[in-house]
């Protein structure tokens, strides 16, 4: 089954809150995720995004849609990268989403891949 | 006995003649190009097992044209080609030329201004270069059926364009070239780039930038910018086993472990700089080739010479003006008169709309606010640089450079 695992958060917040030190072992924690994900053989796709504050934002005004600056939600509650992983179980995302929080400690979403119906 | 990647060899260098004898006997280049490929797959199959033969050209180009003739027989493709023959239309008489390299001509084709840029970079590395739409595929990181709509969509505009399979007019020649050269130098950026990522490398497409340029060169031997893009090339892929550590960390020229440079490469780089610099029309390939030269002739960071640097880039700035050679002359300009010297010429790029959407002009300036040792204003650069790159191993490398200059470290401050 496939999961997309999301992760939130901008730079300016870590920048404020993090040491030199967090980040360098972030920098590495996130490498060996990777790693491990393709040695499991349930790495599907995994995508790091540009600053939220970098977004743009296409809303409907007056009946015309017009692209305004900045991200849908706040930048610090923004997409900051995600993960498609095929595994065999709900349980089995999970424990992968539980390591991620563990070490970034803020939320990680799990969202199930829609799929088509099964054969029988 | 021919190995498996000696018949790759062979076969991606056959591929362009072979398309090109084939559009000339029969037309109509998207379904010449669609039988190539399918021949060259036969060949990889039956060579290995069963060697190659006498005439590899004319096995393929036998082969290719039984493809095409099965094509035409069937009846959605003779209507297609009832649709479709008219707008391709080609000098023919092939067989009067027989020693004509048509790659040139077809690296023309695939460049074709009608195409967008994704379009041209995927149709000159088919067709030029022999590559599968597979392996074409997995160097852009796309599915290989989005790559295949593509390749097909490229061949369909060239069609539309009513483009023939001729060398450009003389009078538009020049401009065409320099389609050329773009995309070329976008093939060995989009595999460069890469190579800096944790786990990709796509050296495969440097190195098939680096042959193709390399063909180019043999085709144009005098001119000057053909042979400057190819020293580019080969002296900025000469610095690329050094260029990220271990873990995949970006390693600035500066810290670079040079013993890690590929010498062959830098000699082969610097004799072309030297042959073709003052023989030709310069132009900005040349000048930055040479540019790269004076880096890796440098035994040390310290060594460099910066004023010959400087000079360059400043005729650089004349020759082919914009926004990054001024960020770089800044740099230059750094180095020879100090910092301030060079944060006063970014002070020029401040109102250039160019800027406002790279991350490159802060990056920049963290960097001489750092050597002229002002630590806050430098981190506060280096930060806005890092959430505004859409590059993660350069975010990284900024990230890093401004968390490592927190205000403990200011005992480290220095006056220039």
């Amino acid at each position: 089954m496939k999961y997309m695992v999301m992760m939130f958060g901008d730079q300016a917040t870590m920048m404020e809150t993090r040491s030199l030190d967090w980040i360098k072992e972030m920098i590495e924690f996130m490498t060996q995720v990777d790693v491990d994900l393709k040695e499991w053989g349930e790495h599907v796709f995994d995508a790091g995004l540009a600053d939220a504050t970098q977004a743009k934002t296409v809303v409907i005004k007056d009946g015309i849609p017009v692209p305004t600056d900045g991200p849908f939600a706040e930048s610090k509650e923004s997409l900051a990268g995600y993960w498609i992983i095929d595994v065999e179980d709900e349980s089995r995302a999970l424990e992968f989403a539980s390591k991620i929080v563990a070490f970034i400690e803020g939320p990680v979403e799990v969202r199930q891949v829609m799929d088509a119906p099964p054969e029988f | 006995m021919t190995s498996k990647t000696g018949i790759e060899d062979l076969l991606r260098e056959l591929a362009p003649q072979v398309l090109g004898t084939l559009v000339r006997r029969y037309g109509q280049f998207d379904a010449c190009e669609d039988a190539v490929q399918e021949a060259s797959l036969a060949a990889g199959v039956q060579w290995t097992g069963g060697g190659v033969p006498a005439n590899p050209r004319s096995w393929l180009v036998t082969v290719a044209s039984r493809r095409l003739v099965d094509e035409w027989r069937s009846e959605s493709a003779r209507r297609r080609r009832e649709a479709t023959t008219a707008a391709m239309e080609v000098v023919p008489a092939p067989d009067q030329l027989p020693d004509r390299d048509d790659t040139l001509t077809l690296l023309f084709l695939c460049c074709h201004p009608a195409l967008s840029v994704p379009s041209q970079l995927a149709l000159t590395l088919r067709a030029v270069g022999g590559l599968t739409t597979g392996e074409i595929a997995k160097a852009f990181l796309v599915p290989e059926a989005t790559m295949a709509q593509r390749i097909s969509r490229a061949k369909q505009r060239i069609r539309d364009a009513g483009a023939r399979f001729d060398l450009p007019p003389e009078q538009e020649r020049a401009e065409r070239l320099r389609v050329v050269l773009h995309v070329l130098y976008l093939v060995f950026n989009e595999g460069y780039a890469a190579t800096a990522g944790p786990g990709v490398t796509r050296a495969d497409l440097t190195t098939e930038a680096i042959r193709l340029t390399r063909l180019l060169h043999r085709l144009m031997p005098a001119d000057g910018e053909v042979a400057g893009l190819l020293a580019l090339m080969l002296l900025t892929d000469a610095r690329r086993a050094a260029r990220a550590d271990e873990d995949g960390s970006l390693v600035p020229l500066a810290k670079q472990r040079r013993e890690l440079w590929n010498l062959a490469q830098i000699d082969e780089g610097v004799s072309l700089v030297t042959e073709t610099l003052g023989t030709t029309a310069i132009g900005p390939y040349q000048l930055q080739a040479a540019i790269a030269a004076i880096h890796d002739e440098a035994p040390t960071a310290e060594t460099t010479d910066w004023p010959q640097i400087l000079a360059l880039y400043e005729v650089l700035e004349r020759v082919s003006p914009g926004p990054v050679v001024t960020l770089n002359r800044a740099v230059a300009v750094a180095m020879v008169h100090g910092p301030r010297a060079g944060l006063a010429i970014l002070g020029t790029l401040e109102d250039d709309d160019r800027m406002t959407h790279t991350h490159r002009l802060d990056a920049v300036r963290g960097h001489l606010l750092e050597l002229a040792g002002d630590v806050d204003a430098a981190r506060d650069a280096y930060r806005r640089a890092a959430t505004r790159t859409a590059s993660l191993p350069e975010r990284r490398y900024l990230t890093l450079q401004a968390a490592g200059l927190e205000p403990a470290a200011s005992p480290n401050l220095r006056e220039e």
